[in-house]
């Protein structure tokens, strides 16, 4: 559960990529996502994943990305198992299963570098409802705070003398009863709780809520704004085939 | 019993959290893990039933090191009742959330009940046999979760805050519950901030600070010396303060209100 943790919730961190702006940050995830999904030789795939690495090393979040993209090479096997069964080369599946990868590496490196609080300013700067806005925020600043919640659960369940690794698949998955009823009631609790303190906080009396922060691009953040652009568009060509 | 030699425990996010603990638990004793938010405390416990392994040293628990025996096992002997009710319970009724753990040791179905049905009488439980756990006050809900641990009759007991959240009602059958565990040569550790409630029952006080043991005294001792509350962040029970206030003398303080009352009618007669 930890390890889940550590692979998937933000952490604050000093490096150049965390203090860039949040819409520079979603941009440059945005042209690695693309640039993965029409990767489709080995090479290209190979560019994608040196280019997730590097952000990730410039991040100082190697580690954590390399665990994230390890979390999702269990799925990424089982595209290739799928695609090799449907007729296509090893060459091929195997360009299709590292793609997923790919994709999960380029989505989470936003993730793991912006904080909520700046996924917030990024989404009302997108003119996002306040509302869905709010909802979408409060889901991802809940995910560590309920992981806390089932590894706590976890621990007094095994107290109690539930063993969750004993047993065949379909014990096991019963066994999950004692974790999951008593992590949704304290889920549901907790954002009962939630509403009724926003609410007396006066959360919906006016239409368009001010802020504390507003977004502002500094020099930095055109500068590589202006480079990740230049540079997708270079790849872009490249991986399509029209530079002629 | 429990015996922790030479304990570090470095949390995964690279927190040490135990540094270098070594403490033992007698069959019997009452003893209160005391310190601020962050101490180690609930890390210690952990340690006790083995949810977590020691990262350097080790933990024997009855003989046993904690590191080649399942949380299963451990717990068998050393129950631990965490502080927030609603992440233990689950059943659909309070006896089926008792029944649980005892299922769980795989006890034969009629140990299950007789132990069910003591469990629920024992805690003034009975007439919810049949509620679902979550129609329960708060104080019900604490009480069902130790009543969960205690029908398995282990040899410890591990109470992680049991205060928070409780009236004064609540405390003190608490506190009745725990001095007849005693009785029965049970050992109970407490770990809490609730000097109040803890006072009064004079337990060896453990005192704990950045993962460190700093004081293992009797409470007489722990909670009359202020440079070792200042450590711990935490302040001196009433009584004591108003021993201190009253110039009691020799260092004597009120274990409890009874001789707090006795020596201020004594004084006023005698005035």
């Amino acid at each position: 559960m930890y390890w889940v943790a550590n692979a998937f919730i933000f952490r604050r961190g000093d490096s150049p990529i965390h203090i860039l702006d949040p819409r520079i940050k979603l941009l440059i995830s945005i042209e690695l996502f693309a640039l993965s999904l029409i990767s489709s030789t080995l090479i290209h795939i190979g560019i994608s994943l040196a280019a997730i690495f590097t952000i990730a090393a410039l991040a100082k979040i190697l580690k954590r990305v390399y665990r994230t993209l390890m979390f999702s090479a269990g799925f990424s096997v089982l595209i290739f198992v799928i695609n090799f069964l449907v007729g296509y080369s090893i060459i091929t599946s195997f360009v299709l299963a590292v793609r997923f990868v790919a994709i999960v590496g380029s989505t989470s490196l936003f993730f793991l570098t912006t904080s909520p609080d700046e996924l917030e300013y990024v989404l009302r700067w997108f003119k996002v409802p306040q509302d869905v806005v709010f909802a979408f925020v409060t889901a991802v600043r809940f995910v560590p705070v309920l992981m806390l919640d089932a590894i706590q659960i976890m621990d007094a369940q095994k107290s109690r003398g539930l063993e969750l690794e004993k047993g065949n698949f379909i014990n096991r998955i019963r066994k999950l009863a004692p974790i999951l009823i008593p992590l949704v009631v304290t889920a549901v609790i907790r954002s009962s709780e939630l509403a009724e303190a926003m609410e007396a906080r006066a959360y919906g009396a006016v239409k368009k809520p001010t802020s504390l922060y507003t977004l502002t691009l500094k020099k930095r953040d055109k500068l590589v704004g202006i480079a990740s652009i230049m540079l997708f568009t270079t790849l872009l060509l490249y991986f399509l085939n029209l530079t002629g | 019993m429990i015996e922790f030699n030479s304990v570090t425990y470095i949390h995964p996010a690279g927190v040490k959290a135990l540094d270098d603990i070594t403490v033992k638990f007698g069959q019997g004793e009452l003893v209160a893990i005391v310190g601020a938010n962050g101490a180690g405390k609930t890390t210690l416990v952990k340690h006790m039933n083995g949810l977590l392994k020691p990262t350097k040293g080790t933990v024997k628990v009855f003989g046993y090191d904690t590191t080649q025996q399942t949380v299963a096992s451990l717990s068998r002997r050393v129950g631990v009742v965490f502080q927030n009710s609603d992440h233990q319970l689950f059943s659909d009724t309070v006896e089926h959330e008792v029944e649980f753990g005892l299922r769980n040791f795989g006890f034969s179905h009629e140990v299950v009940k007789q132990r069910v049905d003591w469990a629920l009488r024992f805690f003034g439980l009975n007439e919810y046999a049949t509620t679902s756990p979550m129609m329960l006050s708060g104080g019900e809900k604490k009480r069902l979760c130790l009543a969960a641990v205690l029908a398995w009759d282990p040899d410890v007991l591990v109470l992680d805050e049991p205060t928070v959240g409780q009236d004064l009602l609540n405390k003190e059958k608490l506190e009745q519950i725990i001095r007849l565990l005693l009785t029965q040569g049970k050992t109970v550790i407490l770990v809490s901030h609730d000097i109040e409630f803890l006072w009064p029952m004079q337990p060896r006080t453990i005192v704990m600070s950045r993962g460190k043991i700093i004081a293992d005294k009797p409470a007489s001792k722990v909670f009359t010396d202020d440079s070792l509350l200042a450590e711990a962040r935490l302040i001196k029970p009433q009584l004591v303060e108003l021993a201190q206030r009253l110039n009691v003398g020799d260092g004597e303080v009120f274990d409890n209100i009874y001789t707090a009352k006795k020596w201020i009618l004594d004084r006023f007669r005698c005035a």
